[in-house]
C-alpha cells in the first residue's frame, strides 16, 4: 500500500524505466492507470467483458515482456491499448466472425448479433453507438480511431485488404455519425427520453 | 460538421473512460501472473543450472581432468615452494621469517575475488 502510494505521483515513463529493471510493483502502477481505458477499448471493439478481461490481463503480461521496446515516444496507454487490440484483432480474425471481414463490406448485416441500443429511453453514448455498426465495421473502426491505426496496420492487423479495410471505416463512420450527430437517430432517440 | 471535425471528436470519445470500479482487484490479479511467472522463472532457470551442474560435473569426471587438474596444482605447488616462495621470503622479509606456500594460494585466491568484485563494480557502472 505505502509502494502504491509513493508511486502514484511517477510518471508513466519513469514507471516504464522502473519495469524495464523488473520493478513489478511500478508496473502494477501503470497497470492500474490504464487497465480500466484497455478494458473499455477491448469491450468497444466488440469483446465480451470476460473475454476483454483475459485479453487485457495478457496484454499487460506481453507488454511487461516487451517494455524494452516502449521507447517513449507515444504515451504508454497507446502502446499497451495497441498491443491489446491487435492481439483482439488475431482473436476475432481466427474466429467465424472474420469471414464477414473477408466477404467485403457489402455483404454483412449492419445490425447482425446487436441490438439497436438499451431501449427508447436509453443515452446514446459511444458504446452504444458501435454496437448499431456491424462486427467488421466496429472492429476497423476501433483499430483506426480507438489506437490510431492507419489504414494499413489495421489491415495488416486484420490480415485483411486494405480497401476492404476502408470501407468498413467509411460505413462505421457514416453509421457513428448519423446516431452521435444531435441531428441523427441519437438525436430523435435523447428528445424522445427527454 | 466535418470529417476531420467528427473523426478528431470520435478519437475524444475513445480515449474518454471511467475507471473501473474493481481496477484494483484486476491490478492485482495481473501482479500476481507476473509474480508467478517470475517465480515459475527462477524455479526453471534454478532447475536448469542445478542440471546443467551435474551433467557437467559427471562429464569431468568421466573424462578424468580432475586428476590431470590435481596433478597441475601439485606440480604449481612444487614450483612455488621451491621458487617463488623463497623469493617472497627474501623481498618481503629479509630478516628470514618464511612466507609459506598456501600464504601465497591464499593471496592468490584473494586478489582474483578482488578483481571479481572490481570487474563487477565496473559493469554496474557502465
Amino acid at each position: 500500500m505505502n509502494t502504491q502510494r509513493t508511486l502514484a505521483g511517477v510518471h508513466d515513463l519513469e514507471l516504464v524505466t522502473l519495469g524495464r529493471t523488473g520493478d513489478r510493483a511500478a508496473f502494477g502502477e501503470l497497470v492500474r492507470r490504464h487497465s480500466s481505458a484497455v478494458r473499455a477499448l477491448l469491450r468497444r471493439m466488440g469483446a465480451d467483458g470476460a473475454t476483454a478481461d483475459d485479453l487485457a490481463q495478457d496484454a499487460f503480461l506481453a507488454g511487461f515482456e516487451q517494455i524494452s521496446e516502449f521507447r517513449g515516444e507515444g504515451a504508454f496507454r497507446t502502446w499497451i491499448s495497441r498491443i491489446a487490440a491487435r492481439s483482439y484483432a488475431r482473436r476475432w480474425r481466427r474466429e467465424a466472425r472474420a469471414e464477414l471481414l473477408a466477404d467485403g463490406p457489402d455483404a454483412d448485416d449492419p445490425q447482425a448479433g446487436f441490438g439497436v441500443g438499451a431501449g427508447a429511453d436509453a443515452r446514446i453514448d459511444l458504446d452504444d453507438a458501435l454496437k448499431t455498426l456491424s462486427d467488421p465495421e466496429r472492429v476497423c473502426v476501433s483499430l483506426c480511431y480507438g489506437v490510431g491505426l492507419s489504414h494499413a496496420e489495421a489491415a495488416a492487423a486484420l490480415n485483411a485488404p486494405l480497401g476492404t479495410v476502408k470501407s468498413h471505416v467509411k460505413r462505421g463512420l457514416d453509421k457513428l455519425r448519423s446516431h452521435l450527430s444531435p441531428d441523427g437517430d441519437g438525436g430523435q432517440r435523447r428528445q424522445v427520453s427527454g | 460538421m466535418a470529417e476531420s471535425s467528427f473523426e478528431f471528436q470520435l478519437e475524444r470519445m475513445f480515449a474518454e473512460s471511467p475507471a473501473a470500479p474493481d481496477r484494483e482487484l484486476f491490478t492485482l490479479r495481473v501482479v500476481e501472473r507476473l509474480d508467478r511467472g517470475w517465480t515459475a522463472r527462477r524455479v526453471l532457470i534454478g532447475a536448469m543450472g542445478a542440471l546443467g551442474g551435474v551433467i557437467g560435473a559427471y562429464e569431468i569426471i568421466g573424462a578424468g581432468v580432475t586428476g590431470q587438474v590435481a596433478a597441475y596444482f601439485v606440480q604449481a605447488n612444487d614450483f612455488l615452494a621451491r621458487h617463488v616462495a623463497a623469493s617472497v621470503s627474501g623481498a618481503l622479509a629479509p630478516g628470514g621469517i618464511y612466507v609459506d606456500v598456501q600464504a601465497i594460494w591464499l593471496a592468490g585466491a584473494l586478489a582474483i575475488v578482488a578483481a571479481g568484485f572490481g570487474l563487477a563494480r565496473l559493469v554496474r557502472e557502465i
